[in-house]
């Protein structure tokens, strides 16, 4: 039953969709035209819906694991290692460490997170779920045996 | 102790990392002798060789010596469809006491996959180790990556592998397979429909099934938002929704809502830190939380913003708790930047009661980077770990451009927390880039 469901939503959409003529337009370019540097306000060039992408914006961290479903997109200004500095796979060192020069960066973990991850952990132990909890334990491992 | 953990793969009888290096190696020879018949050949190679030193709280002396490797080679074609080759992974070996997982040497390969991207329709084929984030999969796995757009809005993508698992203290899956639909008009909206299923030891591990949605009617409002659903447990895990309005360039409004059912969200882990019980962490696993958000930011000048935020947490079990505060930045790229933030966390529960204060700043001399971030927790409660009621982290850094390929930085970071009295630890990061051929395509990819 649980399955009849799955291949439902997703293998009888998508046979329909390759048996349907693709889009044929062009691809999202590979490397962005105008180099940019720091945290970019996409809406002083982008009059279009690339424009929500404003990074400066202070709900883009909430908002950018949807927008990274166009990951093609991201990548025209991204390499893959930007994602994994965050999105970690076996990680020791936390991305503010490694990024010391950018403290205007959303990065997680910042000062002595060591006393407040208990803290943050019974707030809201969802927002450790996106990095920890199927991968990258090894810090919880240390102490969560 | 195994890396990570990816059993049952078809190609279990050889080991891993032999598989891995193999493959790179042919990818590569295949990328680097693509110049002959390609339009474009790109080779982009970051180096970054980190050296720490600190105290745990174990009182060992760790100096662990880092080197960061990361690789892209790409060769695009005349018709633009590009080829490419993305290598990531790390090495340690510790000078001092061993610093982690009780080894004194460690390496992981963190991506390592070839890619295919179409000149049309936004073709991208990947196959290797990748982190893939197609609505309710946000999976790093060792396998196949396919997705396409097509006619009428629709676009499609499917993924296949083993999940890439690390120190797992309970029984990981070892297949998973899934995709996203989406249908939508690129300046206005995109609506997705998502599932994924895993196995364990073929069984049932985990069925998930999602929407997820992003719609831009009009420049100055922006909605964004998810839901996802558990099979098994039969319950939704996720709502969780945001929105935006931007009535003038310079202000802007926002709220967000999620809901979050613990049974179901945290129904498979890998870690106990994530395994409920009211006994020993104090969460519950029925637990249901609830929070609503808004916030608005104004920019008084070009450079200049303030901001206020407020979220409510709302708990079926536990006691509510509000976050509130403000935020004012000033910002000049290749300048200077600072930022002054206040934050209150007023919990009914005692340890739910806190003030953070955060200030930093950078400024550039020249090819010289300082930079200084101050950030001081003031805890309420009585009950904090060693009754250290406040934590203040001061961190000084430097970096500088020794040519546009070379850069040389170093941190101290001094703590004072419910760990330690006075904590001193510093980091020593060399970095080395080198880019090829970047420049006859426009801008360059930012590693930051």
């Amino acid at each position: 039953m649980k399955n009849s469901k799955f291949i439902l939503i997703i293998l009888v959409p998508m046979m329909t969709f390759f048996l349907y003529a693709c889009a044929n337009t062009s691809s999202v370019a590979r490397i962005h035209p105008e180099a940019v540097k720091g945290l970019p306000n996409c809406n002083e060039c982008h009059t279009d819906s690339w424009g929500a992408l404003n990074h400066q914006a202070p709900d883009f961290m909430a908002k950018h694991s949807i927008y990274a479903g166009s990951k093609f997109a991201c990548a025209s200004c991204h390499q893959e290692s930007f994602c994994v500095d965050c999105h970690a796979h076996k990680e020791e060192i936390k991305p503010s460490d490694k990024y010391f020069n950018s403290p205007e960066r959303s990065l997680p973990h910042r000062g002595d997170y060591l006393s407040q991850h208990k803290i943050d952990g019974k707030i809201n132990p969802a927002s450790c779920f996106k990095c920890h909890g199927r991968q990258n334990n090894e810090g919880c491992v240390t102490c969560h045996k | 102790m195994k890396s990570h953990d990816s059993r049952k793969s078809p190609f279990a009888i050889f080991p891993q990392t032999l598989i891995m290096a193999g493959g790179i190696a042919a990818a590569c020879s295949l990328l680097l002798s693509a110049p002959v018949c390609a339009d474009l050949t790109a080779i982009s190679v970051e180096s970054n060789t980190i050296l720490r030193m600190g105290t745990t709280t174990d009182k060992k002396d760790i100096y662990p010596l880092y080197e960061y490797l990361r690789l892209s080679v790409s060769s695009t074609e005349k018709d633009g469809s590009t080829t490419s080759l993305h290598v990531g992974g790390w090495a340690r070996g510790d000078l001092g006491d061993k610093s982690a997982r009780d080894r004194y040497t460690d390496a992981d390969l963190q991506y390592g996959y070839l890619s295919f991207q179409g000149a049309r329709n936004n073709l991208v084929i990947n196959a290797g180790r990748q982190f893939v984030n197609e609505g309710v999969a946000t999976q790093r796995l060792d396998g196949l990556y396919v997705r396409n757009d097509f006619a009428a809005g629709f676009a499609a993508a499917a993924f296949v592998g083993s999940p890439v698992v690390t120190e797992p203290n309970l029984k990981a899956d070892d297949f998973v397979f899934g995709g996203r639909v989406t249908q939508g008009n690129y300046k206005y909206y995109t609506i997705g429909v998502s599932a994924l299923k895993s196995y364990s030891n073929n069984a049932d591990y985990r069925e998930e099934e999602g929407i997820d949605l992003w719609l831009h009617p009009i420049k100055q409002v922006d909605v964004t938002g998810r839901s996802s659903y558990n099979s098994i447990t039969n319950g939704w895990m996720e709502h969780a929704y945001t929105a935006s309005f931007a009535p003038i360039d310079n202000l802007r409004l926002y709220a967000d809502f999620s809901n979050i059912n613990y049974k179901d969200y945290f129904y498979k882990v890998t870690t106990t830190a994530l395994v409920f019980n009211p006994l020993t962490n104090g969460i519950d696993p029925n637990e249901v939380l609830t929070t609503l958000g808004a916030g608005v930011s104004y920019a008084v000048l070009k450079n200049l913003t303030v901001a206020a935020d407020y979220k409510h947490y709302d708990y079926d079990i536990a006691r509510n708790a509000d976050y509130y505060g403000g935020k004012v930045t000033y910002a000049m790229p290749d300048s200077f930047g600072t930022g002054l933030s206040i934050h209150r966390m007023d919990g009914k529960n005692d340890r739910l009661k806190f003030t953070e204060y955060r200030l930093y700043a950078t400024k550039k001399l020249g090819k010289t980077d300082l930079t200084l971030d101050l950030i001081d927790l003031n805890y309420d409660s009585t009950t904090t770990t060693n009754n250290v009621k406040n934590a203040v982290t001061v961190v000084v850094a430097g970096s500088y451009e020794c040519s546009k390929s070379l850069q040389l930085g170093a941190s101290v970071d001094y703590s004072h927390n419910p760990f330690f009295d006075n904590e001193v630890k510093g980091l020593v990061k060399l970095t080395y880039r080198f880019d090829m051929n970047r420049s006859a395509e426009g801008g360059t990819k930012s590693e930051k």
